[in-house]
């Protein structure tokens, strides 16, 4: 299950994950989040209140990082806990994407 | 006569002690005691007719000075005199055993100590192979009791008996039959006996025994390898060993010689028998013993199991395949048979040892069936790698859906260890991908299904989680790993799955068998 607490204001998302984002809840973020992108030039992800994150997930997130970089956007991430922050270290997503 | 076994002096009495003799009888104890105190003394009394008072102040006197004093082989009218007048309250008396022929009578039973016979409409003895068989029989009755106790069906000897040169237990069995028995006459009732026999043994696994009552299989079985390694090839020999050093102890109870012939129908309740071999450890160990009783020692003179059993091999085998399916609760023959050459490791071992102590090697026939029987070991012997194997398992729709449903599963299994958080979850993002793989690419676009097993070892923890399914052979492990350097723009999108699990799992293997892919997942915790 994946709750997703979304505020959207003048250019500035913030998304807010409660749950588990793995393989079946990563294609509901993913739609979620491209159909609110358009004209966002600051987006947060708020993970304080994920759980887990698998593959899939990661998946979204780099395809969301790449739509932000073309759009001369910010994507931020943060409050990880220690377990996702080690899969970001071990994969390489704590150099390409922006953690807070 | 005097003498000096396990540590006691034993005197002998006969004829008669009353008042014209009891000071000589006295005197002839005390000469036989002459410069042996401290020693245990046994007043034998087989052939002792009659005590008269001035006797038993004799006795009394000697237990003063011998507190541990044992009187034994009481006929009944001395036992009576001891009985009345208050004696077997004060001192260790134990009645002379009744004798028993069991000739002619039904065999009904056989075990590693024993075999056991009908002698009348309510009863059968267990006569003992072993002539000083007191010490088993001791052994056995504690056990018995301990499993009793402990939730087990059991009968409990209600009385020792002589029965030629050796000593038989006697049980009361009403109208009871042994499974090998309604496999013979009934075999239609297969079925029905699989599920009682195996409901049986799975509640035999799952007793907890308290530390120390029962002996360690695994000590056993490691004694039988370490004997074997001299007529195997060293690096099977060592790797014998291995494989039962790495078999974690374990407290669950195995009845030890578990075949239909130990396994009895009283009335409609089933009751085991033949608990001398009860101890504890790994299933495995219990697995083997089957497999040599059903097939086992038939592999070789293929007449042997209908001597045995009663049955045929062909039952046998029929039967030994059911059970294991049950026991497993799986159709999976992948799976069983996987299993069962685990256990035929341990079996082979156990017979080889048998026939060599039995001087196999001295003749054409024991060279013959030791030299089949260490074929087959050392062929599984190089595919095996352990002698564990999961418990649970989990037969599934290879669905994207059902994720949930195998990582619940898998956590289920895992709530009995104290795996942390972070192990967790690194278990859970790498089943998920072999899972989502499967059910994306290995029947697509058919469905069909995968299975997994989730094993848990002790000392140290290690998870070990195993997919398979039946689908196109496909090598996850063989994909190119991401440049995890780059930078988003340049990363691929994907691949990161499967490269998570290398990096989070301390092994993972993959092969492809028999129609399966097979992926293991191995993290120690």
């Amino acid at each position: 299950m994946l709750n997703i607490n979304k505020t959207i204001e003048e250019g500035k998302a913030l998304f807010a994950l409660e749950g588990r984002l793995d393989t079946i809840t990563a294609p509901v973020l993913e739609e979620d989040l491209m159909n609110s992108l358009e004209g966002v030039k600051d987006l947060t992800l708020d993970f304080e209140k994920l759980d887990y994150i698998s593959s899939a997930g990661l998946r979204v997130l780099l395809a969301t990082q790449k739509i932000m970089n073309k759009e001369k956007g910010e994507m931020k991430v943060r409050n990880l806990n220690d377990t996702i922050a080690e899969i970001f270290e071990l994969t390489g997503f704590a150099e390409i994407l922006t953690i807070e | 006569m005097a003498d000096l076994t396990n540590g006691a002096v034993t005197v002998d009495l006969k004829g008669r002690i009353d008042s014209r003799n009891a000071a000589d009888a006295e005197a002839h104890i005390q000469s036989v005691l002459d410069g042996k105190t401290g020693v245990p003394v046994v007043l034998d009394m087989e052939e002792l007719e009659y005590i008269s008072s001035a006797g038993l102040r004799v006795l009394l006197r000697l237990k003063k000075t011998n507190p541990d004093l044992r009187i034994i082989n009481v006929n009944s009218d001395v036992y009576e005199i001891l009985d009345m007048t208050g004696f077997t309250q004060m001192m260790k008396v134990e009645k002379a055993y009744r004798v028993v022929s069991v000739e002619g009578c039904e065999e009904v039973g056989r075990g590693a100590n024993g075999t056991i016979y009908r002698i009348d409409q309510d009863n059968v003895i267990k006569v003992y192979n072993n002539a000083d068989a007191l010490a088993d029989i001791q052994h056995e009755r504690e056990v018995a009791r301990l499993a009793l106790v402990l939730g087990i069906p059991t009968a409990i000897s209600y009385d020792v008996v002589r029965v030629n040169d050796s000593y038989g237990s006697v049980f009361e069995f009403l109208n009871a039959r042994s499974f090998s028995k309604i496999l013979e006459t009934e075999p239609e009732k297969m079925d029905w006996c699989v599920e009682e026999y195996i409901g049986m043994l799975k509640k035999i696994h799952s007793t907890l025994v308290p530390e120390g009552k029962l002996p360690d299989m695994k000590e056993t079985a490691l004694n039988w390898v370490r004997f074997m390694k001299d007529y195997l090839p060293e690096d099977a020999g060592e790797k014998l060993i291995r494989l039962v050093e790495e078999v974690p102890h374990d407290d669950h109870m195995i009845h030890g010689d578990y075949h239909t012939k130990n396994v009895m129908l009283q009335n409609d309740e089933t009751l085991l028998i033949d608990m001398d071999t009860l101890a504890v450890g790994h299933p495995i160990f219990e697995l083997a013993s089957m497999y040599n009783s059903f097939i086992g020692y038939s592999e070789y003179d293929n007449t042997a199991i209908e001597r045995f059993q009663g049955f045929t091999l062909d039952i046998g085998k029929q039967f030994w395949h059911k059970a294991l399916a049950a026991y497993l609760g799986t159709q999976n023959e992948y799976r069983i048979r996987e299993v069962e050459d685990k256990a035929r490791i341990i079996g082979y071992a156990r017979m080889i040892r048998r026939s060599i102590r039995r001087k196999g090697m001295e003749t054409p026939e024991g060279r013959a069936e030791i030299e089949l029987w260490k074929g087959e070991l050392l062929e599984l012997l190089e595919k095996t790698d352990t002698l564990l194997f999961a418990r649970n398992e989990l037969e599934i729709g290879a669905d994207v859906e059902n994720l949930q449903e195998v990582l619940d599963f898998i956590d289920r299994n895992l709530e009995d260890t104290d795996c942390p958080p972070r192990a967790r979850m690194q278990i859970a993002v790498a089943a998920e991908e072999i899972f989502v793989n499967i059910a994306n690419y290995a029947y697509a676009p058919e469905h069909g299904n995968a299975t997994v097993l989730m094993e848990v070892s002790e000392a140290p923890v290690t998870v070990t989680i195993t997919f398979m399914d039946q689908g196109v052979p496909y090598d996850p492990l063989a994909s190119e790993e991401p440049d995890v350097t780059l930078s988003a723009e340049e990363r691929r999108i994907g691949g990161l799955g499967i490269f998570l699990a290398k990096k989070t799992m301390d092994d993972i293997v993959y092969e492809y068998k028999d129609g399966r892919n097979i992926l293991k997942l191995k993290k120690n915790l």
